[in-house]
């Protein structure tokens, strides 16, 4: 038995998640976790699944191929257990940096590399740049969790200067505001 | 995973809507600094209250700066001084007042409150001497706010106590003349003053709370506008139940916030956490008003016909939701009319749609009473005494805190504007009738006795 990472690509329509679930059905195949998202038009889902001891990996890939090349979707598979190195994670807090303000080649490269450069590892971001004044529509939400054993200051100091370089209002809110304010 | 438009919806309240938490208020007990030698009394407060409160203000700017949520003020409210100064005189109380001033100076608060007398049943010799120092105690120092409880639901009004305080308001007024009467923005008389609020000038640590207590005030007047102002652009037929149900989700939102960052202020510095005073508390910005919830809510002005029955909806709703998002709610919480600390307010009264009479009638359904009222120079102490009785009354009546901090501006007539800077803001000043007549009633003196309402047992 051998766990599965499937990760799908391509044009959003209905019956993606469909198809994929379907084949591995029919495998045999038992899915742990599905996360899925859709940007603009187009769709990425990312499956972890086992298979079978009886199911090559190459199998599987031929089968959801099978499926999925027809509707020009890109598949890719690897397998999980296979000497992949065992990343640990500092003891962290989850905050939320927001950015707003015009939008300008280089601005995700240039706050990934800051967060990069303190060991922050960003568990979700959503960006949009769509133009025009409209904050909303020129907004980087990076959900992130940052290391307690860094310089706090510096790398808040590296955010606010890079942000005032870019002219964009930035926040810094540990995420628990969010849920006080918004959850029940 | 948080949900995009939450986490874009709570930077709007705090970019664009004034979204803060308006004090964080450490209570300090100073029953055990009594002594019967005033440099060591005066050394024990000293040095209570700079310990107790050394790590309060980096404290709150750094759980702040954490949660991207401004603390606008950090203060500090003590045991009723007229308590644990009893035994001494005038002069010596306004030496303690000076010591406290100098405390919240050494620890960067901007207010200490606690100069503080519970007389609604009677005066003991503390509070008489205390009485006695406040006109001179509030001009001399910068920080030090006091208040007097001159009634409750169950001891009555103590009109002797009225008449005093009518006096000591002319008085403070008069010793701050140049400031356009300032010492009396700093004075609130109150009736059943809570012993847990956080706002000034009317916080102080009552007799029975522990050594030390985090209490929250927590703002947002701009939040609750601009969530009505967005309802009523998505569905203009909005009936005032759903309104209501729109600003009480928002009072939740708002004291969730106060509650959060008290518990971390508290967590940090080993204090136990007190309260979250439930309160839309203006400031003189545009966008951080009460009165323009009015305006959204359909009115003209605030002050004109309908203003109470809004007030009353407001009120109401405000603590619908705020009591479900706190564990613990106390203080004042409710709405605040404060007129020169809310700008439209003051503009109401300005363009005389807003009067005293109907600012008295607001307070009976709302938390607070007639606060930061600039009323002519020449009102005469028992015309202010007179106010002061109807307000108590009120109070005393509906089993509610009301309070009066009224300013007679030395010098000043009705029309004319005085200032009190920053926060405290400014105001024309209202007329008050009959001002210079005489009022035989207020200097009848005793006690208006306890209400049936008083009767619970």
């Amino acid at each position: 038995m051998s766990k599965l990472i499937i990760t799908v690509l391509g044009q959003d329509r209905p019956g993606i998640l469909a198809g994929v679930s379907g084949v591995l059905f029919r495998l045999d195949c038992n899915i742990e976790n599905v996360s899925q998202t859709i940007l603009q038009s187009q769709f990425a889902g990312i499956f972890i699944a086992t298979s079978p001891p009886d199911t090559s990996t190459q199998s599987v890939l031929y089968h959801l191929q099978e499926e999925l090349l027809p509707r020009n979707l890109y598949v890719h598979i690897t397998e999980m257990d296979g000497g992949q190195e065992e990343i640990s994670f500092p003891e962290s807090d989850p905050f939320v940096i927001t950015t707003m303000g015009p939008d300008r080649k280089g601005i995700v490269a240039a706050f990934t590399a800051i967060l990069a450069r303190h060991q922050v590892n960003v568990t979700q971001l959503h960006a949009v740049f769509k133009g025009g004044d409209d904050p909303h529509n020129n907004t980087m939400i990076y959900q992130v969790d940052i290391p307690r054993n860094i310089d706090q200051k510096s790398f808040r100091f590296e955010l606010r200067e890079k942000a005032a370089e870019f002219h964009l209002d930035i926040s810094i809110q540990h995420r628990d505001i969010f849920e006080s304010i918004h959850r029940v | 995973m948080l949900d995009h438009n939450e986490i874009i919806a709570t930077l709007e309240m705090v970019r664009n809507e004034h979204l803060d938490v308006r004090t964080v208020t450490l209570g300090v007990s100073l029953l055990d600094c009594a002594s019967d030698d005033l440099a060591r009394l005066q050394d024990n407060l000293y040095r209570r209250i700079t310990e107790t409160a050394r790590e309060l203000v980096p404290c709150c700017d750094d759980v702040a700066e954490k949660y991207g949520i401004p603390i606008v003020n950090k203060r500090i409210s003590v045991s009723p001084m007229a308590v644990v100064g009893a035994g001494f005189s005038d002069s010596d109380f306004v030496r303690m007042a000076e010591t406290l001033d100098r405390a919240a100076r050494e620890v960067g608060v901007n207010f200490i409150g606690g100069f503080t007398a519970l007389v609604e049943k009677g005066m003991a010799r503390g509070d008489r001497a205390l009485i006695e120092a406040i006109p001179v105690a509030l001009a001399e120092t910068e920080r030090v706010c006091a208040s007097v409880n001159v009634a409750s639901t169950q001891a009555g009004i103590n009109m002797d106590a009225v008449l005093t305080m009518g006096r000591t308001i002319k008085e403070a007024a008069e010793r701050t003349r140049h400031l356009d009467g300032l010492a009396c923005a700093k004075l609130c008389v109150f009736c059943n003053i809570p012993p847990d609020i956080p706002f000034m000038a009317g916080a102080y640590l009552g007799i029975g709370e522990p050594d030390a207590e985090i209490n929250v005030g927590v703002s947002g007047p701009g939040v609750v506008k601009k969530a009505v102002d967005r309802a009523l652009e998505k569905d203009p037929g909005l009936d005032l139940g759903s309104i209501s149900e729109v600003i009480k989700k928002t009072a939740y939102k708002v004291t969730r916030v106060g509650e959060l960052i008290g518990r971390e202020v508290a967590k940090r510095l080993s204090i136990r956490f007190g309260v979250v005073d439930l309160s839309l508390a203006p400031t003189p910005h545009v966008g951080d008003s009460v009165g323009e919830i009015f305006q959204s809510l359909g009115l003209k002005s605030i002050g004109l016909p309908g203003s109470t029955a809004v007030l009353a909806m407001l009120n109401d709703a405000v603590k619908k939701g705020g009591a479900f998002a706190s564990s613990h709610v106390g203080g004042l919480s409710g709405a605040f009319i404060p007129v020169s600390e809310d700008l439209n307010i003051a503009e109401a009264a300005a363009s005389g749609a807003l009067t005293l009479e109907k600012l008295e009638a607001m307070t009976s359904v709302c938390s607070v009473g007639l606060d930061m009222v600039a009323v002519p120079g020449d009102t005469t102490a028992e015309t202010i005494s007179a106010i002061i009785a109807d307000e108590m009354a009120i109070g005393m009546i509906n089993g509610k805190t009301t309070a009066v901090r009224l300013i007679p501006v030395p010098g000043k007539g009705a029309g004319e504007t005085a200032r009190f800077g920053g926060l405290l803001g400014g105001s024309v000043i209202l007329p008050v009738r009959g001002a210079g007549t005489q009022n035989r009633f207020v200097g009848l003196g005793g006690r208006i006795p306890a209400p049936v309402q008083g009767l619970k047992n």
